[in-house]
């Protein structure tokens, strides 16, 4: 009886945490930063004060985690193409230039630490494998765009 | 007719080492997997198996690579992706051994053996270990590109055995003495 209890708190703190706090954050990625944010370093285990007052701690701890297992299965599925617009869209959120974004991200690789426990072994290789190329692509993206301008404002001004 | 016997017999050697090889690696792959856990037979805690090869082996993302026209890029790709599948080969084949050898070693206690489900996961188990063998290879040798069906079947041999041992193990739990005494 208490366990189907905790199921449905469970179940209700899960849908308030997609309706209050992830829609609105703007894409998968970003979701799965903030809730890795959630998560002590230490001990593994997740933390949020608001769901937790409403739905109690364990109820919160597991809505967090099945979330945060859940987009990080999303993301491993897309095509690497849809993880580098993801990736595109968390640099444009972050207000960081993109160049010294890319070059702290390839540096620490702080994307390590979203990764959720208990998750298939060969989907968190996948998953770092096509971070390192999506940037390595944005990377190729920046250096194409610079070698551009340059060229373009060497363009004949015509109305002149 | 030699020749022929002489290759077959030099492909089963390299496939054997290549075998052999992966159970070395194994435990560097383990090593880089960390804390993250393995799971069998099912998406508990993430993709299928066939899911899972489908996006490994993908040839749309090699498409979008060659669309940036970048050798550095296209260099990197290969090599990425190259460590990701051979990691998923080692895993299904060091699952599915050890698997395997949990069974063996339950199976001789077991007082009624179904002789054809018994074969039929060993017949399967041949195959997977031999599509291991030759992933291993092929995509030492030219990449994980091209190889799709080959993983792809090899994903659904995985599966496949999982369904056949839980097939022992409903047999083996309705036949057990308890179940016997009960009914």
């Amino acid at each position: 009886m208490s366990n189907s209890i905790q199921r449905v708190s469970v179940q209700s703190a899960y849908e308030d945490l997609q309706r209050r706090t992830l829609s609105g954050i703007p894409c998968d990625f970003a979701r799965l930063i903030y809730l890795a944010s959630t998560r002590d370093y230490n001990s593994g285990l997740y933390h949020h004060e608001g769901l937790a007052a409403r739905y109690g701690v364990d109820e919160a701890r597991q809505a967090l985690q099945s979330t945060h297992r859940e987009i990080f299965c999303r993301l491993v599925s897309l095509p690497l193409e849809g993880l580098v617009s993801e990736l595109e869209t968390y640099v444009r959120m972050s207000h960081e230039a993109p160049v010294g974004f890319i070059h702290a991200w390839e540096e620490l690789e702080p994307y390590r630490v979203a990764v959720p426990m208990e998750v298939d072994s060969t989907m968190v290789q996948l998953f770092l494998s096509n971070i390192r190329l999506a940037l390595e692509i944005l990377r190729f993206r920046q250096e194409k765009d610079l070698a551009c301008q340059p060229a373009a404002s060497l363009q004949p001004s015509l109305g002149r | 007719m030699t020749l022929y016997l002489a290759l077959v017999a030099a492909a089963a050697f390299v496939i054997s080492v290549l075998l052999l090889r992966a159970g070395d690696e194994e435990s560097e792959d383990r090593a880089v997997s960390g804390t993250h856990s393995g799971n069998r037979f099912g998406p508990v805690n993430g993709l299928q198996p066939a899911e899972l090869a489908s996006r490994i082996f993908s040839q749309k993302d090699r498409e979008f690579i060659l669309l940036m026209r970048s050798s550095r890029l296209q260099r990197l790709y290969l090599e990425e992706r190259r460590k990701v599948a051979l990691h998923w080969v080692r895993r299904i084949s060091r699952e599915v051994s050890q698997i395997m050898r949990n069974h063996r070693l339950r199976s001789r206690q077991s007082s009624n053996l179904n002789v054809t489900v018994e074969m039929k996961l060993f017949f399967l188990y041949l195959e997977l270990r031999f599509l291991c063998g030759m992933l291993l290879l092929l995509i030492q040798l030219f990449g994980p590109h091209a190889l799709l069906n080959l993983a792809a079947r090899t994903g659904e041999l995985y599966q496949q055995i999982g369904r056949a041992l839980s097939e022992v193990g409903a047999v083996n739990r309705t036949a057990s003495p308890g179940n016997i005494a009960a009914s």
